[in-house]
């Protein structure tokens, strides 16, 4: 069925610390780009000057481009990247499936069809916060409808979960399709513009509220880390050895869903991330959790900023949707590196 | 030594009134047909799933009253072989059996409450409780002789090793009773009677041991008593000889199986009726 490259047995030491540097490292070179590559190019070395000269009030392009746009689009995109690829590997691990993304608990389309419903009501032009505040509670209204559906008895069932999410997440879907297909023409091109995803006004404040939850999800992961390893062999596994497994299920599953919920509503739909990261970290760097979850994070922001650099630089002036930049550059190579090594990535070494 | 006690259990429509009582110092054979409700009493006996009439108790403690980590500091669970198709290293899958004794986040909260932050920093130095932990989890890997597939991932583990390391996994939770369903399912004829003699050996160390096993011959000679569930319920109990009756046989199983003692070596056999003539 899977060839193996190596026939031989081997154990072999996994450096899970120098991974984490590496990308630590990557995603400061990558920030570097975002903020100083764009339409105004600012030079390196100026970064920093630029930036502290809008802190103290200095109104030139060059601070204000520097202060007001670079710098929280490069926030947004490390937070979303973070959080989506974050919680990507907290998901591979509650389903036991190497197919689960932030999509299938059904929350991005239903936060997708909240954003619809805002704008179709022309809740648009009445505050700026209104179509990323009806996209949260959509998300988190889809997510409760599917954790309803998927617990049985006071017992949350996985597959029920993940069969509830997918199906609630194309009545989602179906729901934008219709709407679309019922509004004018000037209404639909924001909504499109909408569903397209992408960093374009990113501001101080949406990062704010990115940092907070995505901040408290990590911590959250984290204390789970361990119970994660034992539930991806298998759930009677982690009763066997004392994972209070329905509480632990409950406590992953929402915050998942408010993560998701806040990165959907603030960036719209990036596709693929936080399938792809969690895959590649786990070849690269080993299963545990406690290394994957914060490894998937990093990867997930050079994802995303690389993406966006790539998205804004390589047609300039057109400036490409970043969905389809991490699509396009992430799957080829997720597909080499899964040819490879031959294997599945969920059973290599 | 532990006592695991069934008092008039049921469980919806699968078990009606079990009462049974195992103590340390044996291996338990949970022998019936398919569809008995052997892993459904596992289940019930670990504390997972609660009966819906009697009680289960360990130690005269309710099993299911006890929280998650509590009960897996007294009682291990092991599935039957399902999993395994996963990236994680003999050793790291040996470390999980020590998942209910790390100090948990909960825990160092308490900690942090009642006796003020020192003592909270203290439980998580390497000298202190993970460190003991560790050796632990080195000592069950050597007792299985698994040291040199230590870091080699289960995906690579023929059938037979990764039973070796799961036994490994119960051995590093420390538990005085140990609830395996089906363990040597599965199995070559090697690796069967390799497993039963360790867990048997385990056993006379004083556990409590309750594995559910279909193969009679195997149970017979290394079980200390056998449990024989049919009709929803303890159909018979006792020493093997006892349980191993040819009219129970019949009656549990629906095939005429013989049994004897061995004309060379004295121990009890089990055969299973010849092939029909057409």
């Amino acid at each position: 069925m899977l060839r193996r490259r190596n026939p031989v047995r081997t154990g072999h030491r996994r450096r899970p610390a120098a991974g984490l540097a590496m990308l630590a490292l990557a995603l400061v070179v990558a920030a570097v780009l975002e903020v100083s590559l764009g339409p105004v190019t600012i030079p390196f070395m100026q970064v920093l000057p630029k930036t502290v000269a809008y802190l103290r009030g200095d109104h030139s392009t060059a601070a204000v481009v520097m202060g007001a746009i670079r710098w929280p689009r490069l926030c947004v995109a490390v937070l979303v990247g973070a959080g989506l690829a974050a919680t990507g590997a907290v998901l591979q691990a509650v389903f036991r499936n190497a197919m689960a993304d932030p999509g299938v608990i059904g929350v991005s389309a239903g936060g997708s069809l909240g954003a619809v419903l805002v704008i179709t009501a022309g809740g648009a032009s009445v505050h700026a916060w209104a179509v990323p505040g009806g996209a949260f509670a959509a998300a988190l209204t889809a997510m409760a409808v599917v954790y309803r559906l998927g617990t049985i008895g006071g017992r949350t069932a996985v597959h029920t979960l993940l069969l509830a999410g997918v199906a609630v997440g194309s009545l989602c879907s179906a729901l934008v399709t219709l709407v679309l297909s019922l509004t004018p023409l000037e209404t639909m091109q924001q909504i499109l513009f909408w569903l397209m995803g992408g960093l374009d006004g990113s501001t101080w404040m949406s990062a704010a509220w990115l940092a907070v939850s995505v901040a408290a999800g990590m911590a959250i992961y984290m204390a789970h880390a361990d119970a994660l390893d034992v539930m991806s062999i298998g759930e009677e596994q982690a009763e066997g050895v004392g994972v209070p497994l329905q509480r632990v299920k409950r406590v992953l599953f929402v915050t998942a869903a408010v993560v998701v919920g806040v990165c959907v509503s603030i960036s719209g739909v990036i596709s693929f991330v936080g399938l792809i990261v969690p895959h590649l970290v786990r070849l690269w760097l080993g299963p545990r959790h406690r290394s994957l979850v914060p490894a998937s994070a990093l990867g997930g922001a050079v994802l995303v900023v690389a993406a966006d650099i790539v998205a804004r630089m390589a047609l300039r002036p057109v400036e490409l949707n970043i969905g389809v930049v991490t699509s396009c550059l992430g799957a080829p190579f997720f597909l080499y590196l899964l040819r490879r090594h031959a294997v599945s990535p969920w059973r290599s070494a | 030594m532990p006592e695991l006690r069934m008092e008039g259990v049921s469980f919806h429509n699968v078990l009606r009134d079990i009462t049974v009582a195992w103590s340390g110092g044996s291996l338990i054979g949970l022998i019936g047909p398919n569809g008995a409700g052997k892993s459904t009493l596992m289940r019930l006996a670990a504390g997972i799933w609660v009966p819906t009439g009697g009680r289960v108790t360990l130690d005269s403690r309710d099993v299911h009253r006890l929280n998650p980590l509590q009960r897996a500091r007294h009682l291990t669970y092991l599935p039957q072989q399902t999993f395994h198709d996963v990236a994680y290293t003999v050793r790291e899958f040996v470390a999980m059996g020590r998942f209910a004794h790390r100090k948990h986040w909960q825990e160092r909260v308490h900690a942090l409450r009642a006796a003020g932050r020192r003592a909270a920093v203290q439980g998580r130095g390497p000298g202190g409780a993970s460190g003991t932990s560790r050796q632990l989890v080195e000592d069950a890997i050597a007792a299985m002789e698994l040291a040199p597939l230590a870091d080699v991932p289960l995906a690579q583990l023929s059938g037979g090793e990764r039973q070796r390391a799961a036994i490994a996994r119960c051995l590093a939770q420390g538990c005085d009773t140990w609830l395996l369903d089906e363990p040597i399912s599965n199995l070559d004829p090697y690796y069967q009677w390799d497993i039963l003699r360790r867990l048997r050996a385990m056993a006379e160390d004083g556990r409590l041991i309750v594995i559910a096993i279909h193969h009679l011959e195997l149970a017979a000679q290394f079980c200390t008593e056998l449990t024989l569930l049919h009709h929803r319920t303890v159909f018979a109990h006792g020493s093997p000889e006892e349980v191993l009756r040819e009219d129970v046989l019949a009656a549990a199983f629906r095939l005429p199986i013989r049994t004897f003692r061995d004309p060379h070596t004295g121990v009890l056999r089990v055969s299973l009726p010849p092939r029909p003539a057409r």
